[in-house]
This record gives C-alpha cells, sequence and structure tokens, in this order.
C-alpha cells in the first residue's frame, strides 16, 4: 500500500498551497478536444479522475514539489534543482501519468494499449527505475480509473522539454543616476541620449546586456535561466554602487521568459490555421512561422514548419512547460505525412 | 570646428611641447642673450591659434592626403561610447599592411564620428 500513501502525501501537498489550485476548467479553451478521451463513466472515478486533473493542472510550481518519494537517481541534481525538478516532473508526468496507472492493468484494452504505448516511449535508464517500484503496488480502489492525465494520453507526451533561450527582468536600485557619469567611468558602457535615454551595459558573466536608466530601474536581458538572469542584475547594481551611487536591489521581477524546442516532425502550418483560426495567424508571406496565442497560459508560440516551436511571453517558467505539454498534441495531430 | 583629437598623438605633443616652450622662452626674456635668435612674443593666445590650425591641417590632411588601409584585429578588452566618441581597449592587436605586421599587447583605440570616412586614431 505504499503507492496509496505517496499518493495521499503528494494530495495533501497540492491541497495545502491554496494559490496553486486553479479553478478547474474541464479543458484549456484554447485546446481542441482531442480523440482520446477520458471515459467518465461511474461518479467516483470522476471526482476522483477530476481531483487529480485538477492536481495536473495545479502543479505550476515545480521548485515546491517534493520528490523524494522518487528513486535516488532521479532526485539527485548536478544543475538547478527547481529547474530539473520541474523538468523530471513533466517528464514523469509523461511518462507515468499518476502512480496508480501503471496498476489498472485491467482497466480495458484500450488502457492497456495506451500503457504499452507510454512505456515503449520511455526514455531509458531513469524511468526504469521507477516504474517497477510503482507498478508493483497493489492499490487499485477504482479499478477502472479512467487515465489521469487531463485531455493528453501518455503516448502523446514528446520526449523533450522546452530549453529557456532568454529571460528578460526588471530591478529597481531606488536611486537617481547620473547616466552620464556612469558611461565615462564604467567599462563596457554606451550612452547616446539622443537615441536613446539609458545606458546600455553589458557584462562577461552571466552574458548580458542591462538597459540603466536615470530614474534607477534597470532591465536585464540575456541571461539563460532565472536565477542567472537575478545574479546579474545583482552584478550590474553592483556595478552601480561602486561607482558611488546609494544602490539597492529591490523589485526584481522576471518580466519574459522565452523558450524552445523541437518536436522532430515536420507540421502542416496551414492545416492548424484552418482549425484554431482563433488562435492562429499565418502570413508565410510575411514570416515563415505560425503565430499561436495561447490563451491559457497566456503564452505566444511561434511554428514552423520544420517541427521547431519557440514559445514566449510566459512570466513563469511552468508556464512555458504547460504551453508546451498543451501545444503537442494538437501538432501531433498536424503532423506531415 | 575640426576635432581636437590629435592634439594627444605624436606630432601634437611635439608642436604642444614646443609652444610651450616658447611661451616659457618669452616669458623668460630679461637675459640679454636670448633677444636675437630666439623668439619675439609668443603669447599664450597665439599658441593657441597655432594649434587651431594644427587640428584643421592635420584633419585635412589624414581625410585627403592618406590613402593606404591598414587592417586589425584583436580581442576587446572593454569599449564605451559617450558624447558621441568611441573609445576600445584591445588586447594582443596585429596591426597589418600589404608590407607588413606589427603585433602589439593593448591598444587603446578613440574614434570620433567621420565625415564621409572615418577618421581615426591609435594611442
Amino acid at each position: 500500500m505504499e503507492e496509496e500513501t505517496y499518493l495521499e502525501l503528494y494530495l495533501d501537498q497540492r491541497a495545502a498551497q491554496d494559490d496553486l489550485i486553479r479553478p478547474r476548467s474541464p479543458l484549456p479553451s484554447s485546446i481542441v478536444p482531442f480523440d482520446v478521451f477520458m471515459p467518465n463513466s461511474s461518479t467516483p472515478e470522476t471526482a476522483f479522475s477530476s481531483l487529480l486533473e485538477e492536481v495536473e493542472e495545479a502543479s505550476g510550481d515545480f521548485s515546491s514539489v517534493d520528490l523524494s518519494f522518487l528513486s535516488d537517481e532521479l532526485t539527485q541534481e548536478n544543475k538547478d534543482p527547481a529547474v530539473a525538478r520541474s523538468k523530471r516532473e513533466i517528464e514523469e508526468s509523461c511518462k507515468t501519468p499518476r502512480q496508480p496507472l501503471p496498476s489498472e492493468q485491467d482497466a480495458g484494452p484500450d488502457l492497456n494499449s495506451r500503457l504499452s504505448n507510454s512505456h515503449s516511449h520511455l526514455h531509458p535508464g531513469d524511468a526504469d527505475s521507477v516504474q517497477p517500484s510503482l507498478e508493483k503496488s497493489t492499490f487499485l480502489p477504482l479499478a477502472s480509473i479512467t487515465p489521469m492525465t487531463p485531455m493528453t494520453s501518455v503516448s502523446e507526451c514528446s520526449g523533450t522539454v522546452p530549453q529557456l533561450q532568454n529571460v528578460v527582468s526588471t530591478a529597481n536600485l531606488a536611486c537617481k543616476l547620473d547616466l552620464k557619469k556612469i558611461a565615462l567611468q564604467a567599462r563596457n558602457a554606451e550612452y547616446n541620449p539622443k537615441r536613446f535615454a539609458a545606458v546600455i551595459m553589458r557584462i562577461r558573466e552571466p552574458r548580458t546586456t542591462a538597459l540603466i536608466f536615470s530614474s534607477g530601474k534597470i532591465v536585464c536581458t540575456g541571461a539563460r535561466s532565472e536565477e542567472q538572469s537575478r545574479l546579474a542584475a545583482r552584478k550590474f547594481a553592483r556595478v552601480i554602487q561602486k561607482l558611488g551611487f546609494p544602490a539597492r536591489f529591490l523589485d526584481f521581477k522576471i518580466q519574459n521568459l522565452v523558450g524552445s524546442c523541437d518536436v522532430r516532425f515536420p507540421i502542416r502550418l496551414e492545416g492548424l490555421v484552418l482549425t484554431h483560426q482563433q488562435f492562429c495567424s499565418y502570413e508565410p508571406e510575411l514570416f515563415p512561422g505560425l503565430i499561436y496565442r495561447m490563451v491559457n497560459p497566456r503564452v505566444v508560440l511561434l511554428i514552423f514548419v520544420s517541427g521547431k516551436v519557440v514559445l514566449t511571453g510566459a512570466k513563469e517558467r511552468s508556464e512555458i512547460y504547460e504551453a508546451f505539454k498543451n501545444i503537442y498534441p494538437i501538432l501531433k495531430n498536424f503532423e506531415k505525412a | 570646428m575640426a576635432y581636437q583629437l590629435y592634439r594627444n598623438t605624436t606630432l601634437g605633443n611635439s608642436l604642444q611641447e614646443s609652444l610651450d616652450e616658447l611661451i616659457q622662452r618669452s616669458s623668460l626674456r630679461g637675459c640679454v642673450t636670448f633677444t636675437f635668435s630666439q623668439s619675439q612674443q609668443i603669447t599664450p593666445q597665439l599658441a593657441l591659434q597655432v594649434l587651431l590650425q594644427f587640428d584643421k591641417a592635420i584633419n585635412s590632411a589624414l581625410a585627403q592626403r592618406v590613402r593606404n588601409r591598414v587592417n586589425f584585429r584583436g580581442s576587446l578588452n572593454t569599449y564605451r561610447f559617450c558624447d558621441n566618441v568611441w573609445t576600445f581597449v584591445l588586447n594582443d592587436v596585429e596591426f597589418r599592411e600589404v608590407t607588413e605586421l606589427i603585433k602589439v599587447d593593448k591598444v587603446k583605440i578613440v574614434a570620433c564620428d567621420g565625415k564621409n570616412t572615418g577618421s581615426n586614431t591609435t594611442e
């Protein structure tokens, strides 16, 4: 009965974070109901699966997810823990919708086939160590439970996770600045007040560019992660401080995240724009990419024929991941040939 | 008004030092020995005029009379742009002309906006 305890623990954590549990909508409005649907036959199943859907949707802030129930190799990170954890979360949710699913072997033929599809999709190595431990449980109060991934079946998950390419952030140094003095004394600074009323300064590590305004506000661009962006903004503040200004570091906020990934198959953009016209704009003569404005989360995706996708407009990393998760089945539907 | 950019060059500095010397000598005049061969009245105002003429002359000479081309390549250490003046510091620079090659550890480049062609000076 270990699975039950783990699941309860996980659900308790989810429930405790009230702000994460958004009012649940059966489907995000931007997603066309996918062919593979959940047979919501009986009420308890529906309630349970709906709760888990909520959990799935509510797991936006991955940094607070406690993944200690996973085996060690998955919890060992060598990178930014929140990042890796959230990535793991995505990949885990792709491979095993939620823990009890693998044990529902008798839930019906199509579930079984989907499961076997999902298993064949799995990444070697990491997931395999998790699968056996999950499959051995006999937890099955709702024997014919529907798959717990909302709208998307496991087999529709991509293996890739979007990579962050750019982070734009702002901060307030809370003091008026003499831009001419900064431009004359600081290294790697440009100041052309006729063209733009800010000093453009660059640092090498992390490789970033900052726009520094006389009000004391700065915009920091070019970092590859949220933490790097924060570090870079702090470094710029320190440069200003060393020049003699009483700079502080207030109101740091990530304003935009840009990510990119590859679905690894070509896409029929014309088909996509025909079915999703309220979200898409596609002018091949103007720009070769289709611009998909997803409503929930509010993210803009540039989708190209090659299968490359650029996601932007997110304020949180989870929004990028969620947007890609939402778009993947749609793109799969419009795979070329 | 031509750029006073070239005053801090070998040529410009020599001129400035000479003018300063002349000003010093003319103010020291009291010794009889100096009255014949040396300068008459070099006033600081006159020295300023000389420098202004130097600015005009050097700017036009570099713009009109210099035709050769030098390429240089190095790694950028720092850059600055303020008051429409670029200041670069490069490291491990190779100045390459058809005829010869010069290697330098550090070079500071101060550059002002050109009219037609770029006007640069290296120090």
